[in-house]
């Protein structure tokens, strides 16, 4: 599939960029698919707008314009996701768009990139991120899945976990432990491209909180894998790993979850008569100024990166803040809920229903993935505060 | 560390900031703090004439009053500056509010005599128009022919025994009206009362004050107007004010815990003490933050979305001093209980501001009422 060609977008104003993006993406992604109560939908049930994006070239919105990307600059790329969020537009399996291709085009051979990341934007390489273990999780550096040269190949035995979307995924971007050197760990890590229906994967999904499944777990028995699969250095991976987020992480923080989460509390609350509760609009009004002010914060960010700047450790600030928001909202639309808080269907309201079961379990989530909060703190403890050992 | 992040393509915000820096090397804030609670004075003379001579006491009245025609941008820099070195003198209350007042009143003699003093330092202009739990109470006026005659007493008035000049609220049967009233008028008489950071406020006796009718500087809608006006700088003001020194207690808890040691390790290195320095930080930030938006909204977007970003801006900023400063009296030890240790001042100061024209609670439910009814 030849993807549209692509103007200088950076050219155009933010205003500008924002028109153009948000007319094409509200006339062209399918209303069914508009909010969805699904955070990570699997492919199959988003490829319509994976392929609409794909020809029309929108698919990738950070990579060079070489690679078939739009290459946005973080300003305008703020702008795709702020539309995206808005129009309310379904997430889809986006770490072949998201890691893989990024970690190709920095530190990929010319031959991993003509080889992959077409097949990224065609929608055929569906990719997952195996990262984490059982026993490694916040301690990622202590991952023990490993990869043994035996002559043109890699043979990996090991177990992932928490593989967001490895069942609908046929290919899965793996670190592994190719040197063990107890006195430092993150060294004799590998970044590795592995097919997932290579003999010896399996892959068995695991029901979450919300009982849908969208992680696994995935097993690796004497699974071989071509030696040029190897992204960059054997046994230097870790800072491959560690880089790729960039000015991405600001995404973890913005307000959009939250923002979501507290229209639908105002809802809730307008058909309950909360309002005129005197004890719930001084919790609703903490909130909302909550959220106004998460809003305040991830401008001064973005701002860092609309003047050329890059983000530091401190922008995590945000994503902490922005999850225990989305918590704290969703907690009270249980409070608002009274008797009806122990149902796990939605509720109805005048002319609609609330997902409020759906928000609050969905909630406990993104205060633990991409860094727990409490990881988080100690990284903002060290990088930000310089706070000693 | 945390810092209201502002364009400043000319240099100004960095030389404001400077020039308080410096200002504060040489009269420092705990110290002046100290001295003037023991001496009970409502307001360092000295000191206040200094901050006039640097312009800050006029920064946002227009040039042709004889201010220095800054806007909020500047002065929101100026008050976190302030806040920072923790000079404690009332300029929110007695430069900023006097200043909108006297600028959105009419032009005339007495208007351009108190802007012109209120901004070289020669006059103390303060205003009344509290009760003594901060709700508006304007005074009885009553008109004789060329005369109007103040009677009543307001309340949380700064300065009230320094003052030269007073802006009274008051209000015939008919008409509301803000009346200039010289401290020096007959009847007039004040008492004080010492607050929680060693600043005095007080009341305004007016018995019969008569003063001539040019001394009633506006009249209704353009009373209404210019406290409305008056109220959102001076919160804005305050709110900076509150971020810097939430900022400032910050700083100094950090090294504090740096320094401390205990178990043979400074406490800082102890994850429970770095996880709260953390949350201390963060609640900076968004201080910061919410000030930044506050300075852009109402450049790009006054109106109601300014006047809720104020709210929200003061919200956040009391909220966040407050916290920070209790959590870092906690994490200062038994150190922090003591009067010696200048951390409660931060505590105390940030108490006093956070009271000052609305506790977060009160702004937070006016931002959602004023936001819901739009």
């Amino acid at each position: 599939m030849m993807a549209a060609a692509q103007e200088d977008w950076n050219a155009l104003s933010d205003e500008e960029f924002r028109r153009v993006f948000r007319s094409w993406v509200d006339e062209n992604c399918p209303r069914e698919l508009r909010f969805m109560r699904k955070q990570r939908p699997v492919f199959d049930e988003v490829s319509e707008w994976y392929h609409a994006l794909a020809e029309k070239g929108w698919l990738s919105p950070v990579w060079p314009q070489e690679y078939g990307g739009m290459g946005l600059n973080p300003a305008k790329h703020i702008v795709y996701v702020e539309e995206w969020a808005r129009l309310g537009c379904p997430r889809i399996p986006d770490h072949g768009i998201g890691l893989v291709g990024p970690l190709l085009i920095e530190h990929g051979s010319e031959e991993q990139k003509e080889r992959f990341l077409p097949q990224i934007l065609s929608g055929e390489h569906i990719w997952c991120q195996g990262y984490s273990e059982p026993n490694a999780g916040s301690d990622l550096a202590s991952l023990r899945t490993s990869a043994v040269r035996e002559g043109d190949e890699f043979v990996v035995n090991g177990q992932k976990i928490w593989t967001t979307l490895a069942h609908c995924a046929n290919w899965i971007l793996l670190l592994v432990r190719t040197t063990k050197d107890e006195k430092v760990r993150q060294k004799g890590i590998t970044v590795l491209l592995v097919d997932l229906t290579s003999p010896g994967v399996i892959v068995r999904p695991i029901p979450n909180l919300r009982q849908e499944a969208d992680f696994c777990e995935v097993y690796f028995d004497d699974v071989r894998v071509p030696a040029g699969n190897v992204v960059g250095e054997v046994d230097e991976g870790w800072r491959l790993a560690k880089a790729v987020l960039g000015h991405e992480r600001i995404f973890l923080g913005a307000p959009s979850r939250p923002e979501y989460a507290l229209r639908r509390l105002e809802r809730l609350a307008e058909d309950r008569g909360a309002f005129d509760d005197a004890a719930f609009v001084s919790r609703y009004a903490k909130l909302r100024l909550d959220l106004y002010d998460l809003s305040s914060a991830f401008e001064r960010f973005a701002k860092v990166l609309r003047t050329g700047g890059t983000l530091g450790a401190d922008v995590s600030v945000l994503k902490v803040f922005c999850s225990e928001l989305y918590q704290r909202i969703t907690e009270e639309m249980l409070a608002v809920a009274g008797e009806e808080a122990r149902f796990n269907d939605d509720l109805d309201i005048a002319g609609g229903q609330i997902d409020a079961m759906n928000l609050y379990l969905d909630s406990r989530a993104p205060a633990i993935f991409g860094g727990s909060n409490e990881i988080q703190r100690s990284i903002l403890a060290k990088a930000v505060l310089a706070l000693p050992n | 560390m945390p810092q209201i992040d502002l364009d400043d393509e000319d240099g100004t915000l960095a030389m404001l900031r400077d020039s308080v820096a410096a200002f504060a090397t040489t009269t420092g804030g705990a110290t002046s703090l100290r001295e003037r609670r023991a001496a009970g004075s409502d307001l360092d003379l000295a000191q206040w004439r200094a901050m006039a001579d640097a312009g800050w006491v006029g920064l946002t009245l227009p040039e042709d009053l004889g201010g220095v025609g800054l806007g909020l941008r500047e002065q929101v820099v100026l008050s976190e500056s302030i806040g920072r070195a923790l000079l404690t003198e009332p300029l929110a209350q007695l430069g900023v509010f006097s200043s909108v007042l006297l600028a959105a009143s009419g032009p005339g003699e007495t208007r351009d005599r108190l802007a012109r003093g209120l901004a070289d330092g020669s006059r103390i202009v303060s205003q009344v128009w509290q009760d003594t739990r901060g709700r508006r109470h304007p005074l009885d006026a009553s008109l004789t022919g060329e005369t109007v005659t103040i009677d009543g007493t307001g309340h949380l008035v700064a300065a009230p025994r320094t003052a030269t000049d007073f802006l009274v609220m008051a209000r015939t049967g008919k008409e509301l009206m803000l009346v200039a009233v010289d401290a020096k008028t007959p009847g007039f008489s004040h008492s004080l009362r010492p607050t929680v950071d060693g600043s005095m406020i007080g009341s305004a006796d007016f018995e019969g004050c008569t003063v001539p009718t040019d001394q009633i500087l506006c009249r209704n809608t353009q009373v209404e107007t210019a406290f409305a006006d008056a109220i959102e700088a001076t919160r804005l003001a305050l709110a900076s004010e509150l971020a810097g020194l939430g900022a400032r207690a910050l700083e100094i808890t950090v090294e504090f815990t740096k320094e401390r040691v205990q178990f043979g390790k400074p406490i800082a290195s102890f994850q429970t003490i770095q996880h709260r320095l953390v949350d201390m930080w963060s609640d900076s930030e968004f201080a910061c933050a919410a000030q930044a938006n506050a300075v852009e909204t109402l450049a790009d977007n006054p109106g109601l979305a300014a006047s809720l970003a104020i709210l929200a801006a003061k919200a956040r900023a009391g909220d966040a001093a407050v916290s920070i400063t209790r959590r870092a009296i906690h994490l200062h030890g038994a150190m922090g209980f003591t009067d010696e240790c200048d951390i409660s001042l931060y505590m105390k100061r940030a108490t006093n501001l956070n009271a000052t024209l609305g506790q977060s609670e009160e702004l937070r439910l006016e931002f959602v009422s004023r936001e819901r009814a739009a």
